[in-house]
């Protein structure tokens, strides 16, 4: 069970990673968007294999994504970090809490807003210091995670089906 | 794939969600208009939480700034402000491009810079609460 886990771990890790890396070549318009596409792997993970096993690929993927790009350590990797934890602990609560009553496109949206909100929060208690810039930011970026979350929520409504398909 | 076929996969729940961050995403433009100060001249750079730049939005000017990467490029053009250059890795202060209004901010380089916001020197200072 253990080494099944770590080899499930390792692969999507890698998935992770790399969506992580190639959403950062897609052009958006707004300079806040990001995709999240890692969040697919990671809300997958913690449906089929559960807490453990999301937070040990949330973990990879901040920090050798943050190695990849170039931000390990910065102000980038903590905001990564705490935004990734928090996001993955949220999801699981809620997929804990409500079970059958909610589904990945649900969770995805928490992921996604949870992200969002810690990382304005982290930014603002570590970095930034002016509520009111924080606050200027904060429904553009809300906003956008709304169509990240719900992009990627019916990718893994989508890839789930396929996966109970088979 | 039958893209209406995952409708039916959702949950009540989901659609409660979507209502709750909306909702939120809404309250937040609100809080963010009422907590913005009203319109003024005055620009203000700010590397690390201390003011290093006040600056008026009528005239035209450029300034570079210190921050823990290197130097950010601030310009004022036709009552408009952008940054033009920056160290850091992901650029969302450029890719912000000219505002008139509310904030540009690069966590990385730790500058923050804002229009119109008359506040007394904060310089002395953080306000806590």
């Amino acid at each position: 069970m253990q080494s099944q886990d770590n080899l499930r771990i390792a692969i999507l890790s890698a998935f992770a990673i790399g969506l992580h890396v190639v959403e950062r070549l897609i052009p958006s318009p707004v300079p806040w968007l990001r995709f999240g596409f890692a969040n697919i792997v990671i809300l997958l993970s913690l449906i089929l294999y559960g807490f453990r096993v999301a937070v040990m690929i949330t973990l990879i993927r901040v920090l050798v994504g943050s190695l990849l790009v170039g931000t390990f350590l910065g102000p980038g990797f903590l905001l990564s970090f705490s935004g990734g934890l928090v996001s993955t602990t949220a999801m699981y609560a809620c997929l804990r809490v409500f079970r059958a009553a909610i589904s990945a496109f649900g969770l995805s949206l928490i992921g996604a807003f949870f992200h969002n909100l810690t990382q304005l929060g982290v930014a603002y208690a570590l970095f930034i210091r002016r509520l009111d810039a924080v606050l200027y930011l904060a429904p553009a970026i809300l906003f956008l995670g709304i169509i990240t979350g719900s992009i990627n929520g019916v990718a893994t409504l989508a890839i789930i089906k396929r996966l109970r398909e088979s | 794939m039958k893209f209406i076929n995952l409708f039916r996969d959702t949950r009540p729940l989901d659609w409660l969600v979507l209502i709750l961050v909306t909702t939120v995403s809404v309250a937040s433009l609100f809080v963010a208009r009422a907590t913005s100060a009203k319109a003024s001249d005055l620009v203000t750079v700010e590397v690390k939480g201390k003011i290093v730049y006040r600056l008026s939005l009528s005239k035209d000017t450029e300034v570079d700034v210190k921050g823990p990467l290197g130097i950010t490029h601030v310009v004022i053009k036709d009552r408009r402000v952008r940054v033009t250059q920056s160290p850091c890795p992901e650029k969302i202060c450029v890719r912000q491009g000219w505002i008139s209004r509310g904030a540009i901010v690069c966590v990385p380089n730790r500058v923050v810079v804002t229009v119109g916001t008359e506040i007394a020197d904060r310089s002395v200072d953080a306000i806590t609460g």
